[in-house]
């Protein structure tokens, strides 16, 4: 076995969508960056410059699904190209590692013939020659079976529960909600984990990206709300919970996310809104969000997804990353 | 037409209703959008259950949203349960890429200090120690454009600029970048505060010849190339049939499992010639590059034309004197002006021999410098040229053969091209060059907005050709199970 398999080396390689976390994530495994390079060309086509050998080597390929109305689709495609350009260079394992999947909301025929984006996402990854994807909370748990390889996919869950423990010592005065009824499990999950109550919205969508009307579920009178969700995208529910929830007779509100996409004037909302604070994951780059939103903070998860690269490739398990936080 | 649906993607719809006009059908419904965080949405209003169904999208515009669209389409088709999927891609997506541009000439340059390690990592030669040696004594003017290009801002687009053009007219490169993009990560790698001009000479005097010393990158660089991918995702996505049209490389047809079909617009371009090109029995057909030879060649033959090919090459002179050109990092490369010399190739007459000796001795006096040469192969003198190729991108190429013709003596020059993309500036400096007298392009690409923006030129318009019914017939015979290869030779 070790002839035929001689110790091979991780590398990291960065797209465009967010060097910030690639620099993070490689600060922490101490691993530089290799020179591969996602280029732009003039008639907006991409194509991948390899600047380094990864022959039979461990590769990781950090992209997320970001860059908003103008370069979402640029992104997948540069990911595209460069898990093939890994592939056509011989190396011995590419994992994609993608903390915020592209397209997870089409995730199911909801009306008749549309296509699963999702599905086909995972479809041209494996195509393109990923053998394995790295992802953090998916909208939808089932997109793993939409692939072929093994995904992992981990959980900002234990950071999350970090950062209520050491900001909400009461936990009589705190109660979890959930804006829709779809993330109630993940909301039950964390309230058991914190030991607090949690509420429910029930919303109704006339159309995607915008809602109707709104029910509360429970009783938040005189207690700190935070709004448990996995993403935040046009965050006209989470404005919309947290207008209700004062409504109610919220203390305050909070909003605590995984995945802040901030799309669309997303920002004004919040600024407008009645959070007093909206706290997210880095797996968007957030940098230039956060000077316009002085309501945003942000939880490192660059920890998460390196030790899952490091377990990844020494074959440990992962399943520790599920329930301990990784700082 | 039995049980055939076409559905057209946003990138060409005024193609597609051509194709339907001349099929006598109505395209099917289908709503195309994006959300407000780039995810596309695509749903078919039409059923297509049991029906041949047929996707129009042209590889143009936004390409990756275009190409991402075309696979959702074609991903909604195949799961509403549609026969056959034929994709129909006037103008192929990455079509560029599929040659092999690892040669040293073909890689695009890369912003910033990684163009070192780039073009260090040829095999080092003692040539570079000469090369470093020239640096100090006479050029420091020179060495300071090149690291101030690293550190300061606000002079990366002036001086990234003229490289970008430098590089795009390569032989067999890829297409260009961005010169924009490349001025934005350029910046974006300059973080060091910006220093003044003296500080960034001494620094230069110091670093350069410990650039050129010391190659700590051994590997060679290369770009990937994405011709099987792209066929592999639209295979994946559920593609049964691909109908295309001029191929940058036929071997793209190789790529695919599923049939190809690639139609030529050969037909419509003598066509055109045989009947606009004034005194087109006497005007020469001439390929702006190599490449383009074979599709050239064959219009000169079936209309029995003479036939010109220009070829560029870049070649490295040896040291002999001081450099004098203006210098892009260890890789010098004389200023656009002077790539501009002209070497007449053999087969010419003698008196245009004599123009070749000099621009010879010219480039003896940049020595060191990597030196684009034009060659002209064939007589042009007092002709009509009639520039043909197949796709047009930054427009470099045909303006710096219409150029060369024009030198040459040509007194009137066509440009006839196939996929006219024109991309960033690229028909202002048409525009702008004025060598080149008229354009004709056709309709694989939206021509719209290019129509208005050329305006005249000379008093002509950007002239399109409508390529919907070539399309249209083999749609047609596709669906009707009979033969496409007649449509090959036919005039249209």
């Amino acid at each position: 076995m070790s002839l035929r398999y001689p110790k091979n080396s991780i590398k990291i390689l960065t797209a465009n969508s967010h060097p910030e976390l690639s620099k993070l994530i490689s600060k922490r495994l101490n691993i530089p960056l290799s020179n591969i390079k996602a280029l732009e060309l003039a008639n907006n086509e991409n194509a991948i410059l390899v600047g380094e050998s990864v022959r039979d080597e461990d590769v990781y390929i950090i992209q997320t699904g970001c860059g908003g109305y103008e370069k979402l689709n640029d992104y997948i495609m540069e990911l595209l190209l460069m898990v093939h350009a890994c592939r056509t260079a011989s190396a011995r394992k590419i994992t994609a590692v993608i903390p915020n999947f592209p397209y997870a909301r089409q995730d199911r025929k909801d009306k008749s013939r549309v296509p699963i984006s999702a599905k086909l996402v995972a479809n041209l990854l494996t195509t393109a020659g990923c053998d394995h994807v790295i992802t953090l909370d998916l909208h939808a748990s089932q997109i793993q079976g939409f692939f072929s390889i093994p995904v992992d996919n981990l959980s900002a869950e234990p950071n999350v529960l970090k950062y209520l423990q050491s900001h909400f010592e009461d936990k009589n005065s705190v109660i979890l909600v959930s804006p829709d009824v779809g993330g109630a499990k993940r909301v039950a999950s964390l309230a058991d984990k914190l030991d607090t109550t949690f509420a429910l919205i029930h919303k109704e969508r006339a159309k995607a990206n915008v809602v109707s009307k709104m029910v509360l579920v429970g009783d938040v009178t005189g207690k700190a709300c935070i709004l448990v969700d996995d993403m935040a995208d046009t965050c006209g529910t989470l404005c919309k919970a947290a207008d209700l929830l004062t409504e109610k007779g919220a203390k305050e509100v909070l909003a605590i996310v995984t995945h802040g996409i901030f799309s669309g004037n997303a920002i004004m909302k919040l600024n407008q809104s009645n959070l007093t604070k909206i706290v997210c994951t880095n797996s968007m780059p957030l940098n230039n969000i956060q000077d316009l939103c002085p309501k945003l903070e942000v939880i490192d998860i660059s920890g998460i997804l390196s030790e899952a690269i490091r377990r990844l490739h020494n074959g440990e398990s992962v399943s520790y990353l599920f329930n301990n936080a990784v700082v | 037409m039995r049980d055939i649906v076409v559905f057209s993607g946003s990138s060409n719809k005024i193609l597609t209703e051509r194709i339907c006009e001349n099929l006598g059908l109505v395209p099917g419904e289908i709503e195309l959008m994006k959300f407000a965080n780039g995810e596309t949405s695509v749903r078919l209003c039409d059923s297509v259950r049991e029906k041949d169904v047929l996707v129009i999208q042209s590889g143009c515009g936004r390409v990756n949203d275009n190409f991402m669209e075309l696979l959702l389409m074609i991903s909604a088709c195949k799961m509403a349960s549609a026969k056959r999927i034929t994709v129909v891609c006037p103008l192929f997506f990455y079509s560029r890429q599929a040659e092999s541009p690892s040669s040293k000439k073909g890689v695009p340059f890369l912003p910033g200090g990684n163009r070192h390690t780039l073009l260090d990592s040829v095999p080092p030669s003692p040539r570079s120690l000469s090369r470093a040696s020239n640096h100090t004594p006479s050029s420091s003017l020179v060495s300071n454009t090149v690291i101030s290009s690293q550190i300061t801002p606000q002079k990366v687009s002036q001086t990234s600029i003229p490289q970008a053009q430098v590089t795009d007219t390569s032989v067999a490169s890829p297409s260009p970048l961005n010169p924009a993009a490349a001025a934005r990560s350029l910046q974006a790698q300059a973080q060091t505060p910006v220093q003044t001009p003296a500080q960034s000479q001494t620094q230069s005097l110091s670093q350069s010849p410990s650039h050129s010393q010391s190659p700590h990158h051994p590997y060679k660089s290369w770009v990937a190339q994405s011709g099987t991918l792209i066929a592999n995702l639209l295979t994946s996505a559920g593609a049964d049939h691909i109908v295309t049209m001029d191929l940058h490389d036929a071997q793209f047809q190789g790529f695919f499992d599923i049939p190809v079909d690639n139609l030529y617009s050969k037909p419509l371009v003598q066509h055109y010639i045989v009947n606009y090109v004034r005194d087109y029995k006497d005007c020469v057909i001439v390929s702006p590059d190599a490449g383009g030879a074979k599709r050239a060649a064959a219009i000169a033959d079936s209309l029995g034309l003479q036939f010109a090919l220009i070829h560029k090459e870049r070649r490295q002179r040896v040291a002999e004197h001081p450099v004098t050109a203006v210098s892009m990092g260890p890789y010098l490369l004389a200023p656009v002006a002077s790539t501009d010399d002209l070497i007449v190739g053999p087969a010419v007459g003698s008196n245009t021999g004599s123009n070749s000796d000099t621009s010879i001795n010219k480039n003896a006096s940049n020595s060191d410098t990597i030196v684009a040469t034009t060659m002209l192969v064939g007589d042009v003198q007092g002709k009509v040229c009639v520039i043909v190729d197949d796709l047009v991108d930054t427009a470099t190429t045909i303006i710096r053969a219409a150029r060369l013709l024009k030198e040459q003596g040509c007194i009137y020059v066509y440009a006839l091209i196939t996929h006219g993309i024109f991309s960033g500036d690229a028909l202002k400096k048409v525009k702008k060059c004025g060598t080149i007298d008229q354009v004709i392009t056709t309709n694989t690409v939206d021509q719209t907005t290019h129509v208005q923006e050329y305006g005249k030129v000379n008093g002509e318009p950007l002239e399109v050709l409508d390529v919907s019914r070539i399309f249209a017939e083999a749609i047609r015979r596709i669906n009707n199970g009979e033969s496409v290869s007649l449509i090959y030779d036919q005039g249209w």
